[in-house]
């Protein structure tokens, strides 16, 4: 500790402590004052502020257990270790020859006991610990003194000499090309994250990710287990999820859609998208356009399609256009034909970007 | 002693019932061989023309008022010309029809008609309008699948409305996608042949008619015999009514025992 400048806890000491002391639990303020009473070294501070307090022992006296207390003492701290051993033997009895009956309509105590014996287990070393802290272990009171943030005086001067003559050894004036490299070096590692920053301008988003799926033009309709999907397959008023057959195509998150069928009378598209129909059937991106969920909830009746999360409704029968809910753009649609041999595979891509609007989309 | 003895009785009793066994079926194939066939095959249809006879008396009794006198429907209901056997098993064993009231949704209730009287007036719509109909019409026969495709199939196809604990969940407009756990395994395979009010529909060249058994085999798995391992179900809706009982009993019960910790300090 510096010796010129008094520490906080000797300047705190030298305040008045008058109001400290006015009200409230006497004994917060009094945990303090004893604190400073036990370390204060300074005799210049003025001690007629502390007197007329009256110090309660915070924690009271350590008792001396008497030779039977403490062996009561120890068997419980034991008992309760056992105890926890007890619930671990009991959890690994559980799972190893409980999970053979795990198909019974009987076992409806099997989880339950795993919970049981893990919360024991857990429960007993807790509880051990803490009741031998507080019976066995000796009660004391320790401060620990926190030295001051700042280094000394000294220290400092100390190192401000040796920054000073490194600098004076290093000779920077005679050695330009040392510097110069350095300058470059510095230079070129600054320029290291400027191509990261063109990830996140509109250059990335054209043609490439966001605005692009998995179907392109020829790329067959299957199904989940990787069926392509044929016509005829449907009946009127049938859906099935479809995927394009490219590699990891039930995986790609914005290619998923929904084939539906529906009789060629009800389906009511205009221009350009009646043509990416066939006979009937329509497909749209099951991705929700307002927070990406999937809308697969499908009324055959009223063609409306449904999204669970949030009750966006999208009217299949009219180009699946917004007539409920929070989505702002209907379903991107995909336009299909057939090929020769009958199975059903896409026109290009989505008509628009799939998912939730972005920036950029344009 | 005594064990040998039963054993031997045992052995007594099994080997009885085998010779009782190999009578049966050497009588069984000797009819099948010498027995006359014609009859039965003369007794099928006598039977399905009977059925259908007995169909179409409870069919005017009952449904024609709003159906049409020859299903071809009217002002209270749709036609019944190729809905086929499977919509009226699906319509009339989960109590759906007779309809109630004109609501948003035919709700289901008690049944009203008995199954043999259900198979009958099938049988009669089967015979004048045509339509899906159901490969067979016993319940284990119908749920007699592979129960790992089933659950495959179901979180596909059916998992999206029905939820994938076949709880139900809401469509558009006071819609709403019923619960399986009361559907038998009958409703379950017509339901997916028929495609009824909302629900669209499955054809046999897109789920197999194996498919059907697998999915309805599934259903009646997931809401007769799976279990809660959690101890209780909570109505299986997922995370709205279980993070409902973590919210109200775990905060209430922190609170409390934060309070008693308090109180003890």
């Amino acid at each position: 500790m510096s010796d010129n400048e008094p520490s906080i806890r000797e300047r705190l000491a030298s305040r008045p402590t008058d109001e400290a002391n006015s009200g409230g639990d006497s004994r917060v303020s009094d945990v303090s004052a004893s604190d400073f009473q036990q370390t204060h070294t300074d005799p210049s501070a003025p001690q007629e502020h502390l007197t007329g307090l009256q110090f309660a022992e915070p924690l009271g006296p350590p008792r001396e257990l008497t030779p039977a207390e403490s062996k009561s003492a120890e068997r419980k701290v034991s008992a309760l270790f056992l105890l926890s051993v007890v619930g671990v033997v009991g959890f690994v009895l559980v799972y190893a020859f409980g999970e053979e009956t795990y198909d019974q309509p009987n076992n409806w105590l099997y989880t339950p006991l795993l919970g049981v014996f893990m919360a024991l287990a857990l429960f007993g070393v807790g509880a051990g610990a803490v009741l031998w802290a507080k019976l066995l272990m000796p009660h004391e009171e320790a401060v620990q003194e926190r030295h001051d943030l700042a280094s000394s005086a000294e220290e400092r001067a100390a190192t401000a000499t040796a920054l000073k003559e490194g600098l004076a050894q290093a000779n920077l004036g005679r050695r330009p090309m040392l510097l110069g490299s350095l300058a470059l070096g510095g230079g070129a590692l600054a320029l290291l994250p400027v191509p990261f920053l063109f990830g996140l301008g509109r250059f990335q988003n054209k043609e490439i990710k966001l605005g692009t799926t998995g179907w392109r033009e020829g790329v067959r309709l299957i199904r989940q287990n990787g069926t392509p999907v044929r016509l005829g397959d449907l009946d009127v008023g049938a859906v099935e999820s479809v995927f394009p057959d490219v590699d990891h195509g039930t995986k790609l998150a914005d290619s998923p859609a929904l084939l539906i069928r529906m009789s060629p009378e009800e389906l009511r598209l205009e221009g350009e998208a009646a043509e990416w129909t066939y006979e009937g059937h329509v497909v749209y991106s099951s991705v929700c356009t307002h927070l990406g969920c999937p809308v697969k909830l499908y009324e055959q009746q009223t063609h409306n399609l449904f999204c669970p999360c949030h009750q966006s409704t999208f009217d299949a029968a009219h180009g699946a256009k917004v007539i409920f809910g929070p989505a702002a753009r209907p379903l991107p649609q995909l336009a299909i034909s057939v090929d020769e041999d009958g199975y059903f595979v896409a026109q290009g891509d989505f008509s628009e970007p799939t998912g939730p609007s972005y920036w950029e989309r344009g | 002693m005594n064990s040998t003895a039963t054993v031997r009785k045992r052995r007594k009793q099994l080997s009885s019932y085998a010779v009782v066994l190999l009578a049966l079926s050497l009588v069984g194939t000797l009819y099948t061989a010498f027995g006359a066939p014609e009859g039965q095959a003369q007794d099928a249809p006598a039977n399905q023309s009977m059925a259908v006879k007995e169909g179409r008396e409870l069919y005017l009794t009952g449904c024609s008022t709003c159906h049409g006198l020859n299903l071809e429907g009217g002002s209270g209901g749709p036609s019944l010309i190729g809905v086929g056997a499977s919509s009226v098993v699906f319509q009339m064993e989960s109590g759906r029809m007779p309809l109630a009231a004109g609501t948003q949704q035919a709700p289901r209730k008690p049944v009203k008609y008995e199954i043999s009287e259900i198979d009958q007036i099938a049988a009669y719509i089967q015979a004048n309008g045509g339509g899906p109909e159901l490969p067979s019409a016993d319940n284990a026969d119908l749920a007699d699948g592979d129960l790992q495709l089933g659950g495959a199939l179901f979180r596909t196809n059916c998992a999206s409305c029905h939820n994938f604990a076949g709880s139900g969940g809401a469509l558009t407009y006071g819609k709403y996608a019923p619960e399986l756990k009361s559907a038998s395994a009958r409703v379950i395979y017509a339901a997916m042949q028929s495609g009824p009010e909302s629900m669209p529909r499955y054809g046999d060249n897109q789920l197999t008619p194996e498919e059907k058994r697998a999915i309805t085999r599934y259903v009646r798995y997931l809401t007769q015999e799976a279990d809660n391992p959690g101890g209780a179900g909570l109505g299986r809706y997922g995370p709205i009514s279980e993070g409902l009982v973590a919210w109200v009993v775990g905060i209430t019960a922190l609170v409390g025992l934060t309070l008693w910790i308090g109180a003890r300090a």
